[in-house]
């Protein structure tokens, strides 16, 4: 019943969002073409990209592992090393059994992380942004995600030679 | 209860009237016939009268049937089997058995018996599931996406054309969170490295640079690392890093009054040109001679060897070579 | 001044006996650890279990899995405290809403800002008034956390279709 209604909405939500689509579709092209790039934005270059992943169950980290990875082969940017340390981090809690006394009978609370990393090489600016966000908005529930970015940038003019006057 | 209590009234006032009609008969002759012969119908009626003081309930109304829509079956039966997944389940979602049309089971049981199936299953529910991210999906939209990609720029192939063009390094990092904000405190962190071989020194400037950035200098490596966080936000950092690179950069070049001062035991290292080795050997190379006439230095390597001996701390090595240079400086021939 | 001086010793022992006992509190985590999550069998074996019922706690992760799914738990999560409370609430909340028609755990994931409730729910009322309340709970929730709120809902026929076993 649920479903049905669900359908029902979604039908009728449907021509509104194809004509929009159709309408950023149809704009979209002529902007990109039409608008000039300014010579003083240029584009970002990243060396490297690595990103950490944290999370309670491995099995999910490593589904996201497999989609990232793909998502980059389809774009075209070049995949570094991909690993996971063996253990999983344990946040180990240790309390008494019992309420009171008995410190001899004690119960122990753990929470594991566990961790993975990825390292994708050699992304401009723009295909940072676009796959960055990709796959960031496709992290998985209970899954913290981490990006460290090296940027590459030339030496400032300022110290590209010793100052004349001091 | 109401009927009951409608009953027990009436039966009263017939009692009522019976009795007036007996004492006072002031009543029509006519009425009174009529209430006898009702008072003995009553009568006949109910001979066993049962006082009922807790009103029992006679009739116990029917439920109401509650009137269900029919449940459609599970949508997953009339899918085609060549259907567009992706347009099926477009995005991320909990498990709904309806809506996906495997026959997965989940869950642990005794041996022998089969895991739960997928409807009712709340397992299947907790997990996060990739369906929306099935193989043909993310190929579908990293095309779409793929015209924001710009490709890697030529003659940047290798690592080391890229450290030659591009010398400074800027690691930031960004945070994802399951969190109502997009705030991370550790995001502002910025860390600039940079080969220090790329920038030109001179020898009292290099001196004095490293002397100013101190351990953020890696000797080995040869980068300098400048790691800012104490701005809130991510802009002001990088900003602070610079800043502090270029005014290292340019105080290494100004001389202070007070630099002239520095004595011999401020020396980190040891100079032979500004120690007493220098003149002990002059004065033993010049024995004899006249003061107009032009004075002998002493070698270049036995001043490198001196340094040696006194930097690095004696060893056979050090020692070998010195003796060696203070034979050739004095010219005595080698005995064997 | 002199009794005063008497009393000074007595009242300092008194102070330390109420900084002694502001430690005997306990919480209840540790009271009920022996209890908590574990059903007992009745002698006429007919207390219905659903799956999560029948694994006790020290199977998550292994049999069964968690019920809120956050990023506040991992290391150097953040908030974890104000995580935790607004799960309780939003757990509350819902079994309140949902009257005696949710058959399962109240399951909450959060995805970057938003939350994402699941919940297996008997099919007790009209379609009409579950379209109502699905639409009331996420509204007054959205509005209480500031965020966006969905629900995914399953339905079954009967309670005891979620049975797993009976004790």
């Amino acid at each position: 019943m649920l479903q049905l209604w669900k359908t029902l909405r979604g039908s009728q939500l449907a021509p509104a969002v194809r004509a929009f689509s159709a309408l950023s579709a149809t704009s979209a092209p002529g902007k990109v073409d039409v608008e000039p790039i300014p010579a003083s934005e240029l584009d970002k270059l990243y060396s490297k990209l690595e990103i950490e992943l944290r999370g309670v169950d491995p099995a999910v980290l490593k589904s996201y592992t497999w989609f990232a990875n793909t998502a980059a082969g389809h774009l075209g940017i070049e995949t570094g090393k991909c690993w996971a340390p063996r253990k999983a981090h344990h946040d180990r809690l240790t309390l008494l059994k019992s309420v009171h006394i008995y410190k001899k009978h004690r119960a122990q609370y753990e929470v594991r992380t566990y961790f993975y990393y990825l390292t994708y090489h050699k992304l401009t600016g723009s295909t940072m942004d676009t796959f960055l966000e990709y796959i960031e908005r496709n992290l998985p529930e209970g899954v913290a995600l981490q990006a460290s970015k090296t940027e590459l940038q030339q030496i400032p003019e300022h110290l590209s030679k010793p100052p004349e006057q001091v | 209860m109401s009927a009951n209590l409608t009953r027990w009234l009436e039966r009263s006032l017939h009692n009522c009237h019976a009795t007036q009609s007996r004492t006072a008969l002031r009543l029509f002759s006519g009425q009174q016939q009529q209430q006898q012969q009702q008072q003995q119908e009553v009568e006949e009626d109910e001979e066993f009268r049962v006082l009922n003081l807790r009103a029992v309930k006679k009739q116990v109304a029917a439920r109401r049937e509650i009137k269900r829509d029919p449940v459609p079956p599970p949508r997953s039966n009339r899918m085609a089997v060549d259907q567009d997944w992706t347009a099926a389940w477009p995005g991320p979602r909990s498990f709904h058995p309806a809506s996906v049309p495997l026959p997965l089971r989940q869950g642990y049981t005794e041996r022998g018996a089969a895991a739960p199936s997928k409807f009712a299953n709340a397992e299947l529910m907790k997990i996060p599931n990739f369906l929306h991210l099935t193989p043909p999906a993310i190929r579908q939209q990293c095309e779409a996406i793929k015209q924001f990609c710009t490709p890697w720029p030529k003659g940047l192939e290798t690592e080391e054309k890229c450290k030659h063009h591009f010398p400074v390094e800027v690691v930031t990092t960004d945070f994802c969170h399951s969190l109502p904000t997009i705030r991370n405190p550790e995001a502002r962190r910025v860390t600039v490295s940079l080969k220090l071989s790329e920038l030109k020194f001179d020898a009292h400037a290099k001196d004095k640079f490293l002397r100013l950035v101190g351990e953020r200098y890696n000797q080995e490596t040869d980068v300098l690392t400048i790691v800012a966080d104490r701005c809130p936000m991510r802009k002001q950092n990088y900003d602070y890093a610079l800043y502090l690179l270029t005014a290292c950069y340019h105080e290494s070049f100004i001389t202070e009054p007070w630099e002239e001062t520095k004595s011999e035991a401020d020396m980190e290292v040891y100079h032979f040109e500004r120690n007493k080795a220098k003149l002990s050997a002059e004065a033993i190379l010049n024995w004899n001679e006249a003061a107009g006439e032009t004075k002998v230095a002493p070698s270049q390597g036995y001043a490198k060897s001196v340094e040696q001996l006194i930097n690095e701390g004696e060893n056979e090595y050090n020692i070998a070579k010195y003796k060696k240079e203070v034979l050739k400086m004095l010219n005595i021939p080698v005995a064997n | 001044m002199n009794f005063l001086k008497k009393l000074a010793p007595q009242m300092v022992a008194v102070a330390e006996a109420q900084t002694c006992s502001k430690s005997a509190i306990h919480t209840s985590a540790v009271c009920c650890r022996v209890q908590s999550g574990r059903y007992r069998i009745t002698t006429k074996r007919n207390r219905p279990l659903t799956y999560e019922m029948a694994n006790p706690p020290h199977y998550i992760g292994h049999r069964k899995s968690w019920n809120s799914w956050n990023t506040s738990t991992i290391k150097d999560g953040l908030r974890p405290s104000q995580t935790a409370i607004e799960d309780v609430f939003l757990r509350k909340f819902m079994t309140g809403t949902w009257h005696a028609m949710i058959c399962s755990e109240v399951i909450i994931k959060r995805q970057h800002n938003t939350i994402r409730i699941a919940a297996i729910i008997r099919q007790a009322i009209s379609a009409r008034k579950m379209y109502f309340l699905i639409g009331y709970t996420e509204e007054l929730l959205s509005y209480w956390m500031q965020c966006p709120v969905t629900l995914e809902l399953q339905t079954v026929a009967d309670k005891k279709d979620v049975v797993f076993k009976y004790i």
